[in-house]
């Protein structure tokens, strides 16, 4: 569904991505594992046109996305859940959601059944939606920008480190949104540190090293033979 | 004591007035970060297309909405086609882009409409006694009604699907994207509602003063300060330093003559720039 072929990509003169390839099939929780400043976050950044591109190509479902305008990739099914989470601080948690979920073409009941889903897998976020967002915790603001992607209805979400910085608590609980979304039938790019959660969450996952994937392998494989994981991270 | 109310209610008037210019100015500053030089030309051009409306049909009320909608379109072509394409450039440029298009509006008004100054009637009749003074009702429809558009904004920034999209546009461009807002869109929505209101200040000023082609300038100036001392793109910040300064400008004016108490504004914007410089209405930032 998502392809990227061999795409680099520059941050003003540096050369931060080289030929990185990752496919993520419909559906597929797929993880990105890597140290601190390997390129991960820049791989996200890349589909979401943010990155400046300098080769290769990312296509989603056959779709070359050069020339998608940024905010046309929502449309197309592409959710972002940025690592700085970028909740909208002076809006609501319920203006928050709006800015999904006021799209052209969907039915009042539809946006009442969407935002319903939400508060059941976030009951947190119903008790606060006429709080500001920028008054959240941190836990709260993750649960919160996940819950915005969400509004898109998309086919892919790209989840960078919806866990770093969180409570043990609250790191189950996403946890638990990953499973639920994985079960709705949404694909995950997961790019995280935590290393257990990655395994325990997808399917497949790409090991990145230097601006370059070094690895790719399934879970199972990775959690028999933990010895690659700790070849590139470390632990 | 008279002399005190009197002032009072003349400042609460100019205040409005000022307040709905400068709206529009902080609106646009918000969200793209542009200084619109060309902004009181706009309310002098909306003032123009409003008295000629006025001089053909007659109605005031038509020719407020003939010059909103007018200059709205104008305003939108003129960002989709000069500050559109200069978005990530230097802010210098697009500040220069838009004195350049302040000038050519101005030159414009003048080959159009000439130099003379040109009438507005009154579209609210009569005055009512206040102590020694004769007040006309139509300043006191123009500050009831400039209240009434400007809460209609507040309304619509609130709780409109668009006014969301506003919002989150204003306070992280890139994540809006993200979640699908039509970012050039809402840029060029944004400055025909900012040119709306200036047009439309520009009909509602009409009859105080009459309409000329240079009236441009002193409106841009004026709603610069209000906006500068109310915390830049803040709306609230901005209304409330309307009134404020255009108060304080009023107090002056009982003891110098009114054209020198001008300059209490350019004090308070040399005070706030010192000691308050993200504004006079805006918590202290952390």
């Amino acid at each position: 569904m998502l392809i990227l072929e061999s795409v680099d990509a520059h941050y003003g003169k540096s050369h931060v991505l080289h030929g990185v390839s990752i496919e993520v099939r419909a559906g597929e929780v797929v993880g990105l594992l890597g140290r601190n400043g390997v390129g991960k976050t820049t791989t996200l950044k890349a589909i979401m046109g943010m990155a400046r591109r300098t080769g290769g190509r990312i296509t989603f479902e056959g779709r070359d996305l050069q020339g998608v305008p940024p905010h046309g990739l929502a449309r197309l099914g592409i959710a972002w859940v940025p690592e700085e989470r970028r909740i909208f601080r002076l809006l609501t948690v319920l203006e928050n959601l709006r800015t999904g979920l006021d799209r052209p073409g969907i039915t009042p009941a539809h946006r009442d059944a969407l935002l319903e889903k939400v508060y059941a897998y976030f009951p947190i976020l119903k008790e606060r939606r006429h709080q500001a967002g920028g008054t959240l915790s941190g836990g709260e603001q993750q649960m919160l920008a996940i819950a915005r992607a969400m509004m898109l209805e998309p086919k892919i979400i790209l989840l960078d480190e919806p866990t770093e910085g969180l409570m043990p608590r609250m790191v189950a609980q996403i946890q638990e949104i990953v499973h639920a979304l994985h079960r709705d039938g949404v694909a995950i790019l997961l790019v995280e540190q935590n290393v257990p959660l990655t395994l325990d969450a997808a399917g497949r996952v790409y090991i990145m090293e230097k601006g370059a994937v070094r690895h790719h392998a399934s879970a199972v494989e990775l959690r028999a033979d933990p010895r690659v994981i700790h070849e590139y991270l470390g632990v | 004591m008279d002399q005190i109310l009197v002032q009072t209610l003349h400042g609460l008037v100019n205040g409005m007035v000022l307040a709905m210019v400068a709206s529009g100015l902080t609106l646009i500053f918000g969200i793209m970060d542009i200084v619109n030089f060309a902004h009181g030309d706009l309310l002098m051009l909306g003032a123009f297309v409003g008295a000629s409306v006025v001089g053909v049909t007659g109605n005031y009320w038509l020719a407020l909405l003939v010059a909103a909608v007018v200059i709205a379109i104008l305003g939108a072509l003129l960002q989709i086609t000069t500050l559109r394409p200069l978005i990530g450039r230097d802010p210098l440029t697009t500040i220069l882009a838009t004195f350049g298009v302040s000038l050519v509006i101005q030159k414009y008004a003048l080959w159009q409409w000439g130099p003379s100054v040109r009438r507005i009637n009154e579209p609210v009749p009569g005055d009512f006694t206040l102590f020694h003074l004769q007040y006309p009702w139509y300043r006191i429809a123009t500050a009831v009604l400039a209240g009434l558009i400007i809460t209609g904004l507040w309304l619509f920034l609130k709780y409109g699907k668009y006014g969301i999209w506003i919002r989150a546009t204003t306070q992280d461009r890139v994540m809006a994207q993200a979640m699908g807002i039509p970012v050039p869109l809402v840029y060029t929505g944004v400055f025909a509602i900012g040119s709306a209101m200036a047009a439309a200040s520009g009909v509602l000023f009409g009859p105080f003063a009459g309409v000329t082609q240079t009236m441009g300038f002193d409106f841009t100036l004026r709603a610069f300060i209000v906006v500068v001392v109310g915390g830049m793109g803040n709306l609230a910040g901005s209304i409330l330093a309307s009134i404020f300064v255009s108060l304080l400008e009023s107090y002056a004016a009982i003891v110098v003559s009114p054209a020198q108490a001008v300059i209490v504004s350019f004090v308070v914007l040399v005070l706030t720039m010192l000691f308050r410089p993200t504004g006079l209405f805006v918590p202290t930032p952390k």
